[in-house]
């Protein structure tokens, strides 16, 4: 195909009604009309629905009856429909890039609702791309290899289940997690709803999946510092944090962390600090690998550099002699294809809200910490037993117990206006094991509304209720000890029944507050990483929130779990296979198209500064030896693969050298001209 | 001050090194009170190199205006360097196209020429006429004029350019050699022509403009003249996409001055070549003061004193200010 | 200048925020002005600066700027390229006497449609103070 010639442009216009959306608003006929009388234009058309089939074709048959060589749709904006008609004009056997749009429903029929200020709007925006499409070139789009392995980052369910699916399917997973052990917040719980399956019965497999699996290299204690590269081959450098333990030689025996100095002395992050471990600990029984870690900043040899009289009791008593000191952080270097970020959530943190007494009282817990009290592996063994000494003994049993809903959600107070979409339920299980293991209790939910949407959860809500716990609309304002007597547990919650709009006041010795979910404290360090966009609420924003849930702006990166907002296991488990599913479709097809709109360098024009250099984000420009005329000077060269035509090179350009293909300065002169006309 | 007979024969020495392709300088003026550039690529001509306060070109530009020869095949290229005189503004010029990889440094030999400042040739003929005079000097705080065998003494401020008297870097800040002791600092930079400038309304600024640039008869001297404008073909001679048309009217006049200032904001360095040049008394570094004082006081940065530093507009801070964005 | 006059504003809206804002504008029906006509480019690290110039010589009244917040950039850095370029175009304007309420920029998210409608009614308020755009109009028998 003749194409990029300085032929004589012949230019369809296509104006679509999009049902009513335009053409109640524009007048479309004179639309139509205007733009048959502009320069190059050979074909001026209507159409109810220029997406639909019946309206490609109509184009396609131009293209090939009336050698139409440059297409404008005057349509929905090019975010929309812009690829389904480069798809058209490349069926006709036209290069794709011979496409203008202009966007005459979003910025026109639907933002102004006069007839006759939208009819001479849609004929401007219509005339600019006329301008425009005159100057447009024919780009060729080009593929690259993707490389076949994927890099997960963090172990929680999600990242499990994508690393198992990916490996499934028979390619190289890099697992890494920044903790000693895979399982993430997952492995804290313990029991599920609605289901009341034991969290870690069904999650252990899994972890013991990802650590056996072939095609899964699993790096926990270990971090992503650096990312660089593009879609299809990406370069990872990830630090494996020094265990001090030698990784192949520790079996997990646990002989060292029974005789570390600090045994039982440690606030044990696993069980949210109220479990104690020692320096050298495993996080949890069933942790994943089963290998234990020192930690640096307690640990009294490396933290102090002595431990004991004798030395280090764990050097001491290790068998296979694991323990190392003189261990050191090491640098792994990864090629990979895919990305997908599972980082995952933090709990509300309760400094945000002091009046509700967190940590000032015993018998205050967060949900999370809850789950630790009453999981079989947790610091009392299950049973839910609040106020024992350092030796663990003692302490009592609650006999009132109160759930307050939406602590740190649906709250403009602490900034979070979004609903955390699993505290409604995981009180309502929570309510259901106090009732299990305390027949006798009273038990009390203060809530704002209860949200059982998923699948089972009405029907557990209601079995909750008919288990005789009260549930109490109205959000508590405050909560405090109602006597400073010495064994006395009793809290007082001030709240207003809001049905009735009656001020009361609850009694109760355990509180557990529904705790949302946050954007980890350390979410920068991977928006940094892979410069990924927030959402309002914080967390990582989709490409689409509706049609691409799982994709990012960044092509390869990937999304799964609750690091793209609060929601369930279920939810989280299906987000992670949808995201192995699009880094299969990459890896499996074996190649990606490139940004064919990237910027081109004009040699002879280049005076070599290097500007374009250094504002590429990309590190797509360098500056290469030109031979002119027998001298040798530097200019700017792109490398295609790397370039994402963002164009900034372009406005730093002083001589207008470098340029990027469909926005060259070339082509955005002339609509400036058309727009630029006051009317 | 300056021993000629010693410049000479430096310069002569300079010139007849095997890797030196030509050096740069000044020689008398064949009228009032500016020298000429001179290009010596003869030791016999090092002799006619002169440094005194009418030395105002910036030789600088030279360097980077040398047009290079197409090679013929079986040859190669001239890669032999250039030696320049600089005073310490002209050096600025040098640190600047060294930012801006104009050339390898090692390409030129700088002969840096300490300086206590050069006339303007405005003030001198508003002073003196039509005159060329026999002889200038400067002697302390005096600058000496010998005229029909008289001499006349003038505060410096008289006669010499206003980027001398608030002059910062008599001294050149990148220089293989000195040729001179170097001189004492004595200028500050207040920008108090800006501030003056900018008390007036918008609608005064532009009438004041729109009458110095009605008289542009688009000549391009300054930017010929400019050591900072190199490329190899200037946007505004481009007709692929066409910025700026040639009519000489206040449309395309003050496109082309906003564009040439635009071009030269955070690079500009203060030589006043353009506004030395004009042939119609524009005075372009309003345009540019404007702009290094924006820049020294948002960005914290000056043009062409740091070889290392990052050229402005291709470098950002995050905490950059963006008062006027909504 | 009598109260009709409409300024006729060009807007320069990066693809990835703003564009996606006035988009998310149209999508949930939010009117404004139709005084600004938009040209979309990838990034507002993209505007070269004589852009405005050129818009302002083309005939444009005003012109706005508009990208991802600092941050935010689908790019990474496009926009604090930009906003660096900018804050020194639009003084340079001020400083030949170009009213500084032509000059506009704004960081305007995908999820901003509000915004970007407050936007353009700020920018057709201040334009429309500065009165139609004279001083360096282009002449159509210009060359």
């Amino acid at each position: 195909m003749e194409e990029n010639l300085n032929y004589k442009p012949k230019i369809g216009v296509y104006v679509c009604h999009c049902g009513i959306n335009i053409g109640s608003v524009v007048d479309v006929p004179a639309v139509v009309e205007f733009a048959s009388k502009l320069p190059g234009v050979a074909v001026s058309r209507e159409y109810t629905y220029m997406c639909s089939d019946p309206g490609q074709n109509l184009i396609k048959e131009d293209i090939k009856n009336e050698n139409l060589n440059r297409v404008i749709v005057a349509s929905c904006s090019p975010r929309m429909h812009e690829p389904t008609f480069r798809k058209t004009l490349k069926e006709a056997g036209l290069n794709p890039y011979f496409l203008e749009m202009a966007n005459i429903r979003e910025q026109v029929s639907w933002v102004h609702p006069d007839r006759d200020e939208a009819t001479a709007k849609a004929s401007k925006l219509i005339e600019a791309a006329v301008a425009k499409a005159l100057l447009l070139e024919a780009l060729e789009e080009k593929e690259v290899d993707v490389i076949p392995s994927c890099l997960v980052i963090g172990a929680g369910i999600a990242g499990i289940q994508a690393s198992l699916d990916i490996a499934d399917a028979g390619f190289k997973v890099y697992l890494v997690e920044k903790t000693p052990s895979v399982g993430g917040h997952m492995a804290q719980l313990d029991k599920t709803f609605p289901t009341l399956d034991c969290s870690a019965c069904i999650l252990t497999p899994k972890m013991v999946d990802v650590a056996n699996h072939p095609n899964i290299e699993l790096m926990t204690y270990s971090q992503l510092e650096e990312i660089s590269g593009y879609v299809g081959n990406f370069k990872a450098k990830i630090r494996k944090k020094a265990r001090y333990v030698d990784f192949h030689k520790c079996t997990g025996c646990g002989v060292c962390a029974e005789n570390c100095r600090l045994a039982g002395r440690v606030p044990n992050e696993f069980d949210e600090l109220i479990g104690m471990r020692g320096a050298i600990y495993l996080p949890f029984p069933q942790a994943v690998p089963a290998k234990y870690t020192i930690d640096p900043k307690r640990c009294l040899q490396l933290s102090k550099g002595k431990c004991g009289k004798e030395g280090p009791a764990c050097v001491a008593v290790c068998g296979p002699g694991a323990v190392n000191f003189e261990q050191e952080d090491e640098m792994v270097e990864i090629e990979i294809g895919t990305v997908i970020v599972a980082s995952g959530y933090d709990v509300f943190p309760m400094e945000k809200k002091p009046e509700y007494g967190w940590k000032e009282n015993e018998n205050v817990l967060t949900g999370l910490e809850f789950e630790r009290l009453v999981s079989a592996s947790g610091p009392t063994g299950g049973k839910p037993i609040l106020g024992r000494d350092k030796k663990g003994e003692g302490g009592y049993e609650p006999k009132k117990v109160a759930f307050i809903h939406c602590v740190g959600s649906r709250d403009k107070s602490v900034g979070n206006e979004y609903c955390s979409r699993v505290c409604c339920m995981y009180l309502a299980k929570q309510a259901h094991l106090i009732r299990d293991k305390l027949p006798d209790a009273e038990i009390n939910v203060f809530y704002m509304d209860v949200r059982a949407f998923g699948k089972g959860f009405e029907e557990f809500y209601d079995r909750v209720r008919r288990e005789g716990v009260r549930y109490v609309r109205g959000n508590p304002s405050e909560i405090y000890k109602k006597s400073g007597e010495e064994g006395d547990h009793t809290m007082v919650i001030k709240v207003e029944d809001t049905l009735t709009s009656t001020p009361l006041e609850y009694e109760a010795d355990l509180v557990v507050l529904g705790v949302g979910l946050e954007p980890r404290k350390d979410i920068r360090e991977i928006i940094d990483l892979f410069k990924l966009s927030q959402s309002t609420d914080g967390f990582f924003l989709e490409a689409h929130p509706k049609l691409r849930p799982v994709d990012t702006a960044s092509d390869g990166v990937f999304l799964a779990g609750c690091c793209q907002g609060p929601k369930d296991i279920p939810d989280t488990v299906a987000q992670a296979k949808g995201a192995a599913s699009s880094a299969l479709i990459l890896m499996a097809y074996g190649k990606v198209k490139v940004e064919a709109q990237v910027s081109v360098v004009s040699p002879d024009e280049c005076r070599g500064c290097g500007f374009c250099v250094e504002v590429c984000p990309f590190g797509a420009i360098e500056l290469v030896d030109e031979n002119r005329m027998g001298n040798i000077v530097k200019v700017a060269f792109v490398n295609e693969a790397l370039c994402k035509g963002c164009g900034s090179c372009a406005a730093a350009c002083l001589s207008g050298a470098i340029q990027p293909r469909s926005f060259k300065d070339e082509q955005i002169l002339p609509q400036i001209a058309v727009l630029g006309v006051r009317p | 001050m300056v021993d000629l007979k010693e410049l000479q024969d430096k310069a002569k020495e300079v010139i007849s090194r095997d890797d030196v392709r030509r050096l740069i300088g000044w020689q008398r003026g064949t009228y009032g009170f500016e020298s000429a550039p001179i290009v010596v690529t003869d030791a016999s001509d090092a002799d006619k190199l002169i440094f005194d306060p009418t030395c105002v070109q910036n030789p600088a530009s030279f360097i980077t205006l040398e047009e290079k020869r197409p090679v013929p095949r079986g040859q190669e290229p001239d890669t032999r360097k250039v030696a320049v005189m600089v005073k310490g503004c002209d050096s600025r010029a040098i640190v600047q196209q060294l930012v801006e990889k104009a050339y390898p440094r090692e390409n030129v030999i700088v002969m840096g020429m300490p300086c206590r400042g050069v006339i303007d040739r405005r003030k001198a003929a508003a002073l003196f006429g039509d005159v060329t005079p026999d002889e200038v000097k400067l002697d302390g705080d005096k600058v000496v004029v010998s005229l029909n065998s008289e001499t006349k003494e003038l505060a410096r401020g008289d006669i010499l350019a206003d980027k001398c008297m608030r002059c910062r870097y008599p001294n050149p800040l990148v220089s293989d050699e000195l040729m001179t002791e170097e001189v004492e600092k004595w200028g500050a930079d207040e920008f108090a022509d800006v501030d003056e400038f900018e008390k007036m309304s918008p609608a005064d600024k532009w009438k004041f403009w729109e009458e110095q640039f009605s008289k542009c008869i688009r000549c391009y001297s300054c930017r010929n003249v400019c050591p900072m404008c190199y490329c190899v073909e200037c946007v505004v001679a481009k007709l692929k996409p066409q910025w700026t048309r040639r009519s000489t009217d206040i449309s395309e006049n003050a496109a082309y001055h906003v564009q040439r200032a635009w071009h030269l904001s955070g690079r500009c360095i203060e030589c006043m070549e353009c506004q030395r040049v004009c042939p119609v008394d524009i005075p372009i570094m309003t345009l540019n003061r404007k702009m290094t004082r924006d820049v020294k006081e948002m960005f914290d940065y000056e043009p062409g004193v740091d070889v290392e530093a990052e050229p402005l507009l291709a470098c950002y801070n995050p905490q950059d200010p963006e008062d006027y964005i909504m | 200048m009598s109260e009709e006059f409409e300024p006729n504003i060009v807007a320069f809206l990066c693809n990835w925020c703003s564009y996606a804002g006035a988009d998310l504008a149209g999508t949930s029906r939010t009117q404004y002005l139709p005084n600004i006509k938009i040209i979309r480019v990838m990034c507002s690290g993209r505007v070269n600066p004589l852009f405005l110039l050129n818009a302002l010589q083309q005939g444009a009244d005003g012109v706005l700027i508009s990208g991802c917040h600092p941050g935010d950039c689908h790019y990474l850095e496009g926009n604090f390229y930009a906003r660096r370029r900018f804050m020194l175009m639009h003084k340079l304007l001020e400083h030949v006497g170009v009213d500084p309420g032509r000059v506009n920029m704004s960081w305007v998210s995908a999820s901003e449609g509000v915004k970007f409608k407050d936007v353009i009614e700020e920018v057709v308020t201040s334009v429309k103070e500065a009165g139609p755009m004279d001083q360096f109009r282009r002449r159509q028998l210009n060359w």
